[in-house]
């Protein structure tokens, strides 16, 4: 028969079940048996205590009636009214508690009759007290049925009853009590002893299932541990095992020889033979297909990784050939920032030299704003001079019209004496004339005529001298004159020209201020230019600096990619190697 | 200044005043020989010097106060009144073609009488009297024809054409005698 791990368990268990059944079913009988008992016990105890009561309403009852009958107050009534209205619910009550047991019955039917038959207790009771509700002689009348003691029978009678009743119901207490305990002692014995039987069948089990299971599967677990620390040269020597073990082991066994078909393909891979297509054991593989899957994206990937080796190889190789023109444009930057440099250090100089010029130009500013103020006041001078010279010309003109006036007069007279000497010259031809026809007395009279002739002749030149001269004073005075309004004119115009002149001047007092002014803002903007220009310089000398770092990194920059287009070439040749 | 610059001055305004004196003296005329000689009143006509004889001018006149007269040759200038007397003006410059020049205050009027005849003849200007031997007057130059000829009396050496007015008096064309037709 085969046993496989299950049924080899399911006995084991099945065995402690058993027992512990079996002391279940035990335990359960006593404690069922003690219940039953104990429910007996308490039904016995409730008939006593039913007894007790209806004793107590008969003693109720009595007392109550006594009291009445003694003191004929209505108010010792009350017990025996209450009595009289519980006495029937009691009995009922101890008649359904002894139900089960004839001979209680039949001692109740006993005393029922004793306590609310018509000759019972009550009715008794009832009569001693109806007669002592008579006042007058109730009393006695009572007196006397109490005396008669068929009342105290009764009692007695009941109290007989009762006590039977009690006595069965507690040797009814007693054999119960005696039967529990029995029953419990041998419920305890029963567990104890079941117990110790299901703890030694249990070890016995356990013991036998470990020495079956746990050992073989101790041995795969420390092969799987070993297949977990990477080691697949393991074997199994558990082979002829049917069970689920055996199983287990074959299964394992197989594991191993899938993992090592894996090994096998990832060693190609790490050779770099990724030719080697992988076939899964079986739709849910995952290794198998993530092998497979992996293989092919390798193979995707390696193609790529050639070719991005490729790429990089000649990008690596225009990085180099553009690093190298950028090391090189870097050292012409460099050199045309030294350059630069040196040409802003010459506009410093030169910024410099204009601050001082301009400083300069300022203060002539200055000075030229001082001359022009001295100007406007020249001119002021010039104009008042002018004034002067234009009340001369004035005079002169005056002067000069009057002697042209003159000049006219003498012309005048000139034109007379010119009259008077060609009279003359013809009073000499006359005379002349006169002494020729004399003859010979005549002749020292023409002598005459002719030196009054040549004395007219001499007046006439010296006339035509005179008005030459004349002539040429009224042309001098007619020239005096045209130069003298010219001049006049002139000095006409030469006042408003000092006037506008002064005008002039005065804007160009305020123009040469403001220019003074502007200078000074100059000079001033210079100085800040100048500044500025420093700074200029200052951050000319850091981009230097720069530059040269420029160079240095563009040279590191050069070698490392270099550095990079060997890493390509050898990241190519490594990539070659993969065959895909 | 000092007194003897104030002598040598007026020594030396002595000496310019002599020096002034012998440049401005002009050599005597030396009167002609006994020889006959012709008095001559020399004029001016348009830059023409001419002469006439003395022995027929009365005397001479500013040229003032003509009267242009109508109805007569182009000659006849016109009338003046000398001294209460109404006499005509000739313009000889007509007879010998010269250019006129317009009438003008410098114009002067030469009185002639003879024949019976007094007029006033027309001069630009006045030269003088002169005396002028007869033998140096030459005959009427050749080139001078017409009116011109008839005339002359003859040339002097230094080119001054004398007038012969008789010759001019006794002519009949300056007889005025003309009827104007109403």
């Amino acid at each position: 028969m085969k046993w496989n791990v299950g049924m080899k368990i399911g006995t084991g268990f099945g065995l402690a079940l058993a027992i512990l059944a079996a002391i279940g079913i035990i335990a359960y009988r006593s404690i069922a048996k003690l219940i039953d008992t104990a429910q007996w016990v308490d039904h016995t105890h409730q008939v006593l205590e039913s007894l007790e009561s209806v004793m107590s309403t008969m003693k109720d009852a009595e007392t109550g009636q006594r009291g009445f009958l003694l003191t004929g107050e209505d108010r010792y009534l009350a017990p025996f009214l209450a009595a009289q209205g519980t006495i029937d619910g009691q009995i009922k009550t101890l008649r359904d508690l002894t139900k089960d047991n004839i001979n209680e019955q039949r001692r109740i039917d006993a005393l029922e009759p004793l306590i609310g038959g018509k000759d019972g207790k009550f009715a008794e009771l009832s009569e001693t007290i109806d007669l002592r509700k008579d006042k007058a002689k109730g009393f006695e009348a009572a007196l006397a049925i109490v005396r008669t003691d068929t009342g105290k029978k009764t009692m007695d009678e009941i109290r007989k009853v009762v006590d039977e009743m009690k006595n069965q119901e507690i040797t009814f207490l007693k054999t119960r009590t005696d039967e529990a305990q029995a029953g419990a002692r041998t419920a305890t014995f029963a567990i104890i002893l079941g117990t110790l039987a299901a703890l030694a069948v249990m070890t016995l089990a356990g013991f036998v299932i470990t020495r079956n299971i746990a050992d073989p599967l101790k041995e795969i677990t420390v092969t799987a541990d070993r297949i977990a620390s990477g080691d697949l040269g393991v074997a199994i020597s558990i082979n002829n095992r049917e069970d689920e073990v055996g199983v287990l082991a074959r299964t394992f066994a197989r594991m191993t020889d899938s993992l090592k078909a894996m090994a096998e393909v990832a060693a190609k891979i790490a050779d770099g033979d990724l030719r080697t297509t992988v076939t899964p054991q079986s739709p849910n593989d995952v290794l198998g297909n993530a092998f497979a899957r992996m293989t092919e994206n390798l193979r995707d990937q390696t193609r790529q990784l050639v070719e991005g080796a490729s790429v990089l190889g000649s990008s690596a190789s225009e990085i180099v050939a553009s690093t190298t023109q950028l090391a090189s444009s870097a050292s012409e930057s460099a050199a045309a920032v030294s350059e630069t440099t040196t040409t802003v250090e010459e506009v410093r100089q030169t910024a410099q030299a204009a601050s001082q010029k301009a400083k300069a130009v300022s203060d002539s500013a200055q000075k030229a704003a001082q001359i022009a103020q001295s100007g406007r006041k020249s001119t002021e001078e010039v104009v008042a001079g002018t004034n002067r010279i234009r009340q001369q010309m004035e005079a002169i003109a005056s002067s000069m019209v009057r002697l042209s006036e003159q000049s006219q007069t003498i012309g005048q007279i000139v034109a007379t004496v010119e009259d008077l000497a060609a009279q003359s010259n013809l009073l000499a031809v006359n005379a002349a004339i006169e002494a020729a026809r004399a003859g010979e007395h005549g002749k020292g009279f023409g002598v005459v005529a002719q030196e009054v002739k040549s004395l007219a002749e001499q007046s006439r030149q010296a006339t035509n001298q005179v008005r030459t001269i004349l002539g040429d004073i009224q042309k001098a005075t007619a020239a005096a004159v045209l130069a003298t309004e010219q001049g006049s004119k002139a000095v006409e115009a030469g006042a408003k020209q000092t006037e506008v002149a002064g005008e002039s001047i005065q804007a160009l007092a305020g123009s040469v201020t403001e220019a003074a002014q502007a200078a000074t803002q100059i000079a001033a903007s210079s100085q800040q230019q100048m500044v500025g220009v420093d700074q200029v310089a200052g951050a000319m000398e850091n981009i230097k600096q720069a530059s040269m770092q420029n160079v240095a990194s563009a040279k590191q920059l050069e070698t490392a990619a270099l550095n990079l287009s060997d890493l390509g070439q050898r990241l190519k040749q490594i990539v070659e190697r993969y065959k895909v | 200044m000092t007194n003897g610059t104030m002598q040598k001055e007026t020594r030396d305004d002595g000496q310019i005043l002599r020096v002034r004196a012998r440049a401005l003296a002009r050599p005597l005329d030396r009167p002609a020989s006994s020889q006959a000689m012709l008095e001559l009143l020399e004029f001016h006509l348009a830059q023409e010097r001419y002469a006439l004889e003395s022995r027929w001018v009365r005397e001479v006149l500013i040229f003032k106060e003509l009267t242009p007269l109508p109805g007569c040759p182009a000659f006849v200038l016109g009338i003046v009144n000398v001294r209460g007397r109404i006499l005509p003006v000739l313009d000889i410059k007509r007879f010998f073609d010269l250019p006129e020049k317009g009438l003008t205050d410098l114009h002067r009027i030469i009185l002639v009488s003879g024949n019976d005849l007094e007029l006033g003849l027309l001069a630009d200007s006045i030269v003088g009297v002169r005396s002028v031997p007869m033998a140096d007057l030459q005959s009427t130059l050749p080139t001078l024809t017409g009116v011109r000829s008839d005339y002359l009396k003859g040339v002097t050496a230094d080119r001054l054409v004398v007038l012969d007015l008789g010759r001019i008096l006794a002519d009949p064309k300056i007889i005025v005698h003309e009827e104007v037709d109403t």
